[in-house]
């Protein structure tokens, strides 16, 4: 499947309705059963990919709506991670969660989502999963040495199961790091750890690289120089970062270190329920094409739009796509 | 019936005995019927502020949705307030005031409709009290804080300011090591009163920056916020050392960021002393299972508009007109706030409000206040207390919503003020409003403002205000959630 120039895509998640919120809730509150909850998550993947076909997305993803959270539904699926089940009385909550062994080799059944995605949508599919160094900021670590020793061991299971998606038919998926933001002091290691997760995975690899999306506000300030050298040794085809929100200053440290990445350019700000203007659009790529040829840009959300309202994030993803079209038409393309 | 006890010192055993008394000689006498009876709610209480809307007994009776009179009533008596030999007729009298409803009642002249606390003449009496704040000052021949308990502002508070200016550098210290400090160090205030706060806490801070070497005073951008452009520029005179440092932004402090959106997530420490305490407010009854809205109607006894319109010359047939008249151009029928101000302090000390309670039939399309829905109403009230009265604190709960975006991810947000820290405090006191010189003063459900701010993201603690003895002040901290 072919995608055009600046093909357009959502990082990740899409707005979580408020019923949806409400019924996980009631999940773990045992009012619903798991057989329910589940028909009530293909209802909603469904209407999130209808969505984004009708915004006129180019790459789909599944809007993460099963998701609790950016980690619960990776520590649920880790073998060996032990996690306590009362711990949580919001559904957005973080598990109390602990490894206390070396991670067994397992599925953790990710395909299974990915194949409904792809099931319902004839676009490019994009499959997200949460990166080892985030997982490691939030699940306990009761028994690796270390931090590295823990991510690195997930990423060794992460990659037999980013493998499977490939082999489901994933070609694009997508790691979430957005805790580089907050301790850049880890980001020698956390690279290697990257590069041992998408060993030998044949598919175009993005790294989501954020300050933080928790509750739809950031969780650090600063610039993206810290990334710079050391994130150049990413095995990786693409970096995706927020420019929307926090100005395209750092654009200049692509051109600055010669970055040989795709850029994943977010145009949208997604902590805000403002709805840019398919020209404010315009704006932000135009900025970025000064410093990377637009075959190498996609145009993005600055990060899920998981704490947006629906109609806020639909009229944003239109205003992403309208702007994209008028760049191309400026391009010729 | 139900009889509540919340205050056990003066005059409790004695009241709570002359109350019953009186309620069964009432049941025997016919004025309460057997149903009313088993129904019947009475609370007896100490009631704080001294000054404040209630007679020393009012009843308030309950309505459905469609307002017709509900086999509910609460019968509230305060302990300081009441008298034993006139126990039996106050109550008498109360009931019914209540069941008259909306009736002309000819010892009370209402000044309003009933209707929702927050939209109450109240309200306007308290905005005009902060327009005219310098003639109600001449008047008494003190400033408003000295009002306050303790005489002064707690956000004056010399330690309360070092502990927080160390903390602060603190802070600010931890940041640059990450490299993250930002190039703007921007504070701010909401409320800011004479300034007097914000001199001391950019004084500490500058001497604490030079102690330690740490050279940041240079990055610090203080935001002074207040509505009134008065106030501001006075505070403009006190903190004239650090001019260069300060900004000056007209305020809402309903919603915040409305004028400050540039400084979205900018901001490292939001600070407010007393503001949430004198926002509009509304209350919600639980009862039997069902949520009733507190109604109110503010008036005035018929016995002091005759002694207060006979002193300044008013009929009481134009009583209400003046009133009104008085909130809408301010003292110029009275030919200068000479005469206007002391006919302003006795009508404000006369005027009361009575209460009706409406059946909440229809929640989800109940207009509630930003930051709060049907949903989040009823999974806060999961774990509370069956029967109870609580604030909805809407004007506190809206204004802390449009300010916390403001914080910075690793900001602060700090709020000095009277809280009700749980939900089951509830039952067992009575927590506004009152009257605090010419303006209101309302408890603020911290609880409440806890539960929804942890939706939005944000952890929030109550701490003791450790600085004054026996003070009914906390301190509410909030920061981003990890």
């Amino acid at each position: 499947m072919t995608l055009p120039i600046l093909p357009t895509a959502i990082v990740g998640s899409y707005a979580m309705p408020g019923w949806l919120e409400r019924l996980k809730t009631d999940y773990f509150a045992r009012r619903i059963s798991r057989h329910d909850l589940d028909e009530i998550y293909d209802a909603a993947v469904k209407a999130a990919i209808k969505d984004q076909e009708t915004a006129g997305l180019d790459v789909i993803t599944d809007g993460e709506l099963r998701r609790d959270n950016m980690v619960d539904y990776f520590a649920e699926r880790l073998p060996g991670v032990q996690i306590d089940r009362t711990s949580k009385k919001f559904y957005y909550d973080f598990y109390d969660s602990a490894v206390v062994g070396k991670l067994p080799m397992a599925s953790m059944g990710l395909v299974q989502d990915f194949t409904f995605l792809n099931t319902f949508t004839d676009r490019v599919p994009k499959f997200c999963v949460t990166g080892p160094h985030c997982l490691t900021k939030r699940i306990r670590n009761q028994f690796y040495p270390s931090e590295e020793a823990f991510a690195t061991d997930i990423a060794r299971v992460m990659n037999m199961e980013l493998k499977a998606l490939v082999k489901a038919g994933a070609t694009v998926i997508q790691i979430d790091e957005p805790y580089y933001s907050g301790f850049p002091e880890d980001l020698a290691w956390g690279v290697n750890v990257i590069n041992t997760l998408v060993e030998g995975v044949d598919a175009r690899i993005a790294v989501h690289i954020c300050y933080g999306n928790r509750y739809g506000k950031p969780s650090w300030e600063g610039s993206y120089r810290y990334l710079f050298p050391t994130i150049l040794k990413a095995k990786v085809q693409q970096l995706t970062l927020e420019f929307a929100r926090r100005g395209g200053e750092d654009l200049d440290l692509f051109k600055e270190f010669n970055a040989p990445f795709e850029l994943g350019l977010g145009v949208i700000d997604v902590k805000n329920t403002d709805i840019e203007t398919p020209d404010m659009v315009a704006q932000h790529i135009r900025k970025a094409l000064e410093v990377m040829p637009a075959e190498r840009i996609h145009i993005l959300t600055d990060c899920g739009c998981f704490h947006l309202p629906r109609d806020v994030t639909f009229a944003k993803m239109k205003a992403m796509v309208e702007g994209a079209k008028i760049v191309r038409k400026e391009l010729g393309k | 019936m139900i009889l509540k006890l919340n205050h056990l010192k003066v005059k409790a055993a004695a009241t709570t005995q002359g109350v019953i008394e009186a309620v069964y000689a009432l049941v025997e006498g016919g004025q309460i019927d057997q149903g009313q009876f088993a129904r019947l709610q009475v609370e007896l209480d100490w009631i704080q502020y001294k000054s404040n809307f209630r007679e020393a007994v009012i009843a308030t009776q309950g309505y459905n949705a469609f307002g017709q009179p509900a086999p509910i009533m609460d019968i509230h008596v305060d302990t300081r307030q009441v008298v034993p030999a006139t126990l039996r007729a106050d109550l008498l009298r109360a009931i019914h005031y209540a069941q008259a409803g909306e009736e002309e009642n000819a010892c009370r002249l209402p000044l309003e409709e009933f209707q929702s606390l927050r939209s109450s003449i109240v309200w306007k009496f308290n905005r005009f009290f902060w327009r005219h704040l310098l003639a109600w000052e001449a008047a008494t021949g003190q400033g408003y804080d000295k009002a306050l308990p303790g005489g002064s502002s707690d956000g004056h508070n010399p330690l309360a300011i070092a502990e927080d200016v160390a903390e602060f550098l603190d802070l600010l210290c931890a940041l640059r090591s990450k490299n993250q400090l930002p190039v703007e160090v921007n504070l701010l205030e909401i409320g800011v009163g004479n300034g007097s706060r914000c001199a001391q806490w950019l004084d500490q801070f500058h001497e604490l920056d030079q102690q330690r070497g740490t050279g940041l005073y240079p990055h610090v951008c203080f935001y002074m916020g207040d509505y009134s452009e008065d106030t501001l520029n006075k505070a403009r005179l006190t903190v004239a050392k650090h001019i260069d440092h300060c900004r000056f932004v007209q305020v809402d402090a309903i919603n915040p960021i409305k004028s400050l959106a540039h400084l979205r997530h900018k901001i490292l420490q939001v600070h407010l002393t007393n503001v949430y305490d004198n926002l509009p407010d509304e209350e919600v009854v639980r009862r039997d299972g069902k949520l009733y809205f507190v109604q109110v109607r503010a008036y005035v006894p018929t016995a002091a508009v005759n002694s207060i319109g006979g002193k300044y010359g008013i009929r009481p047939e134009l009583f209400r007109d003046r009133v009104h008249n008085m909130l809408e151009t301010g003292f110029d029928s009275f030919g200068g706030a000479q005469h206007g101000v002391p006919f302003w302090q006795e009508l404000w000390a006369a005027m009361r409000l009575e209460e009706r309670l409406v059946q909440l039939e229809d929640l989800p399309e109940f207009p509630f206040p930003d930051g709060l829905d049907a949903g989040r109403l009823e999974d806060i009230l999961h774990d509370a207390p069956t029967d109870f009265r609580f604030h909805l604190s809407s004007g506190a709960l809206e204004s802390f919503i449009h300010t916390l975006p403001l914080l910075h991810p690793r900001g602060y947000m700090q709020v000095f003020d009277i809280f009700v820290t749980d939900l089951a405090q509830y039952r067992t006191g009575f927590f506004g409003p009152g009257k605090l010189d010419g303006s209101l003063l309302n408890w603020v459900n911290g609880a409440l403002l806890k539960e929804v701010a942890q939706r939005e993201g944000y952890d929030v603690h109550f701490r003791p205000f450790k600085y004054r003895a026996n003070t009914h002040t906390s301190i509410l901290y909030t920061t981003r959630r990890e």
